[in-house]
């Protein structure tokens, strides 16, 4: 019999390819104190992973983690999280989550279930079939070699109506650490697809005719749900529209509310022309058109609707019909995503990146979607497409390649930004074939290995936006200056943190930003206008450490991230406030037990810090300052020689960025030396086996080696 | 007219301001009078006598805390309810006919307040709807005359021109915020 309690489904399921042993246990008595998410994954990968365990070892483990707020009608709650030794941790593989929304994180919760846990090695390639309490390892000899489409479409005719997949494609099933898994056509986590293929895990299928019990009074929680739609904004919580409209004192062009009265879904059947008020709650996935605001104008045409996660009414998966690809490229017309995934044929040109507009951008995306969706290949946030660019056009390739190997690839598709180039680009990759394929296949630190190209070859070089361990910075200084770079330090992959950058974008003129700043994070100073910064202080320190405690807390709820947090609203009769306690007053409500703000933070730092245990364990190294919180050089750099502080220039002085990190450590209670949490703080947070454990190894600063 | 009529008589008011408001229209004190006279509230505001209906109901629309006022380049006060026509909209609303003061006003508005220069196509799109020969006109205009000397313009290294005002932004800070805007899309 497990613990119940609302919110929760009540199990974990594990599964051991190794053995073929299927169990459950209880979630709320093992893993509540780290709520689902990311806080389970770090708690099993300590608990059971061996520092030093390869990414692809049987002995590293899969772990698919909702949480408390998955299935239910809280908005954008379709998340879910695998945690794993990442494979693109460079130089040596780290603890790393890769998220993805679509369905799969609700659909595991309606099974039963708040985490799946796979574990060992099947002896052939196998897929998980989960219905309800029936879960079976099935064989996917048929599936291998397959796409990610033909897996998920022959799954579902296997399973059923209502089942969602999620599965690799042939980067997976080749063990490329930049495979990944995709569920529900265009939803994928990045950097685990690899580690699944070393399981010979192809997918897994679940099918589930539950639901989420809401304990607390449901009159309240349908209220709460009414008042997070009416402060929620646009993608990534953009709380302005783009253009000026009757009904809103502020616009701003760059907020991706680019849902204007009179524009069209062209491609719909009919074609739906968006009218009405902007504000009404029924109309919000009118607001955001993904491919209209990285695209362009030419992207309404095109579009049939907008796509999304469970529950959520942005619908930022902008779905396109664009039938010339067909025709040129042999591929299907229609595709769907957003962001980096939505660009990822593009971004390869140097011709077709940064301009919006033009059909052969609409076209490579089309194609790069196609491939890479199907494949399972990722693009680590858009670093494999300019890894590709500098080794090309450094003419690192030239010299690096073997002639014919070299000649084999079609460069002058390259070079006339033709889309047809991804053709074979893409399939390379996937397939690991020849050897651009495969250092590409593996991460930019393989590039650094493979060639003898030195790291700093790309740390100094703004144009890379590389920051450290093989990964890209992810909305750091350009954004948010100190806050920014600080949250880029903390990570062993780019730090999908949302929380700062979707407050400094929301559109908000900087005054009204910085009241709401005040009433936040204690004061206005706590950010600045973009590019006119300031020296770092206390409250900067403060917001990041927010931002990184909401990032893992979203994380934990199956929330999105790159939606919330919701502290700004587009509701000017608030002031143009959301809800700081949003999350919390959800979670009282889910699971029956009052949990205010502050305990939830809580939870959200002791998750954070188990991160943290997590790296210094596995890097064995305490140092966490000088050894794994680096800031590359471009960032002190700047190419028409602006010194920092001066406005339009994003350069930050390194003195000060020293001062900002002791000051995060401050707000922390880390050791400032070290960047490490101590045995007090440890406890502190609930993780005292934690500390001692790492204490006992000389990892924690009063004890440290 | 009685003290007691007065509450009515605001409430009238103030909904021919919010009907004008729920059509994006900015409305002056004579309409409304027009449209409180045309609902029989005559002899509320005294006509036939020696008091001054439309200073009457000035006086009604000044007394609404809930309505906004704009002094119109027409010269007249026009009136509005921000809630459903923001102030913002209101100017633009106002200043349509003269392209070059609409547009400068939006440059200075949007340099001083987020801050941030503007694309020259913002005034080609709805709700300002300026067709590129009147746009390059009012830029014309703006390059002679005196009074919009602070107002400018940055290119970005992909050719795209942004206009800012040197009241608000120093040029460095606009370049920057130019090429800025124009990397969000590779920044998402």
């Amino acid at each position: 019999m497990v613990a119940t309690r609302g919110g929760f489904a009540g199990k974990v399921l594990r599964v051991d390819l190794s053995t073929g042993k299927i169990g459950v246990q209880d979630m709320v008595e093992r893993y509540e104190a780290v709520l689902g998410g990311a806080g389970l994954g770090y708690r099993v990968l300590w608990d059971e992973v061996p520092a030093g365990t390869g990414p692809f070892d049987p002995a590293n483990k899969l772990v698919f983690a909702t949480g408390a707020l998955v299935g239910t009608s809280v908005p954008c709650n379709g998340r879910a999280t695998v945690t794993t030794i990442f494979p693109t941790c460079w130089p040596r593989p780290l603890v790393g989550s890769g998220h993805m929304g679509g369905h799969f994180a609700a659909k595991l919760k309606y099974a039963g279930y708040d985490a799946l846990i796979v574990e060992g090695k099947a002896d052939k390639p196998v897929w998980i079939m989960i219905r309800d309490a029936r879960v079976e390892i099935r064989d996917a000899g048929h599936l291998w070699g397959s796409g990610i489409r033909r897996t998920t479409l022959e799954l579902s005719q296997e399973m059923g109506p209502d089942c969602v997949v999620a599965a690799i494609g042939q980067a997976g099933e080749s063990q490329a650490p930049m495979g990944m898994v995709i569920n529900s056509v265009s939803h994928s986590a990045g950097g685990v697809g690899g580690v699944m293929g070393a399981k010979n895990l192809k997918a897994v299928a679940v099918q589930g005719s539950g639901a989420v019990r809401i304990a607390g009074d449901k009159a309240e929680w349908e209220k709460l749900i009414k008042f997070h739609l009416s402060i929620l904004g646009g993608n990534n919580q953009h709380v302005v529209p783009s253009f000026p409209t009757p009904q809103a004192e502020y616009y701003n062009p760059a907020s991706r509310w680019v849902g204007q009265p009179g524009r069209r879904w062209g491609a719909a059947k009919p074609p739906v022309e968006l009218a009405g008020d902007i504000y009404d709650l029924n109309r919000i996935a009118y607001r955001t058109n993904s491919a209209a605001f990285f695209l362009g104008e030419e992207a309404w045409k095109y579009t049939v609707r907008g796509n999304g996660c469970t529950a959520c009414p942005i619908r930022c998966h902008t779905m396109l019909r664009v039938p010339s690809v067909a025709v040129k490229y042999g591929i299907p017309d229609m595709a769907q995503n957003t962001c980096i995934a939505l660009q990822f044929g593009r971004m390869f040109f140097k011709q077709l990146i940064g301009r919006k507009g033009g059909e052969a951008a609409i076209e490579a995306c089309m194609v790069g979607m196609h491939l890479a969706d199907d494949m399972g290949v990722w693009s680590n946030y858009g670093q494999l497409q300019r890894d590709l660019r500098k080794l090309y056009e450094g003419g690192y390739l030239k010299t690096k390649l073997g002639s014919k190997e070299y000649a084999s690839i079609p460069w002058d598709k390259y070079d006339n930004g033709d889309p047809a180039f991804l053709l074979d680009l893409i399939p390379r990759i996937a397939n690991r074939q020849g050897e651009l394929g495969d250092v590409l296949s593996r991460g930019t630190g393989a590039i650094f290995d493979t060639w003898s190209i030195p790291e700093d070859e790309w740390a100094n070089d703004h144009t890379t936006t590389y920051w450290k361990m093989g990964h890209p910075k992810h909305h750091a200084n350009e954004d948010d200056g100190q806050c920014g770079v600080i949250i880029n330090t903390q990570y062993n992959r780019d730090a999908q943190c949302h929380s700062h950058t979707n407050f400094v974008r929301n559109g908000l003129p900087l005054a009204v930003q910085k009241k709401l700043a005040t009433e936040i994070w204690g004061s206005p100073d706590a950010l600045d206008a973009p590019g006119d910064y300031t020296p770092a202080n206390i409250y900067k320190a403060k917001r990041a450490r927010w931002s990184l405690v909401r990032k893992e807390l979203h994380d934990a709820l199956g929330v999105c991230n790159w939606m919330g947090p919701w502290v700004a609203s587009p509701r000017w009769e608030r002031g143009y406030a959301g809800d700081d306690s949003l999350e919390s007053k959800f979670l009282s409500l889910a699971t029956g037990r009052p949990i205010d703000r502050e305990e939830l933070d809580r939870a959200g730092e002791r998750i954070f810090t188990l991160h943290r245990a997590l790296t210094i364990r596995d890097m064995g190294q305490v140092d966490m300052r000088t050894k794994h919180d680096l800031v590359p050089p471009w960032v002190f750099e700047d190419s028409k020689g602006a010194a920092p502080f001066t406005k339009g220039t994003i350069r930050m002085d390194q003195a000060d960025v020293a001062r900002a990190m002791d000051l995060f450590y401050e707000v922390m209670g880390w050791d400032r030396a070290t960047g490490a949490p101590g045995r007090a703080r440890y406890a502190a947070l609930g993780l005292a086996d934690v500390g001692e454990r790492l204490a006992a190894m000389g990892f924690t600063p009063e004890d440290g080696k | 007219m009685s003290e007691s009529d007065t509450p009515t008589l605001a409430q009238a008011a103030l909904a021919s301001v919010r009907g004008a408001s729920a059509e994006a229209r900015l409305i002056a004190a004579e309409e409304v009078l027009e449209q409180l006279l045309a609902r029989g509230f005559g002899e509320c505001l005294g006509t036939g006598t020696e008091t001054d209906p439309g200073q009457r109901v000035t006086a009604v629309l000044s007394g609404l805390p809930e309505i906004a006022s704009l002094a119109s380049l027409s010269g007249r006060t026009m009136y509005h309810d921000p809630a459903l026509l923001s102030r913002t909209y209101a100017r633009i609303l106002d200043r349509k006919d003269v392209p070059a003061m609409l547009m400068a006003e939006v440059i200075r508005s949007n340099s001083r307040d987020y801050p941030r220069p503007v694309l020259v196509e913002l005034f080609e799109a709805p709700p300002f709807d300026l067709a590129p020969a009147v746009i390059e006109a009012a830029l014309k205009t703006m390059a002679a005359g005196e009074e919009y000397r602070d107002i400018s313009f940055t290119t970005t290294s992909l050719g795209t021109v942004y206009l800012f005002s040197s009241l608000h932004l120093e040029r460095s800070y606009a370049a920057f915020l130019a090429e800025q805007d124009e990397a969000f899309a590779m920044n998402p």
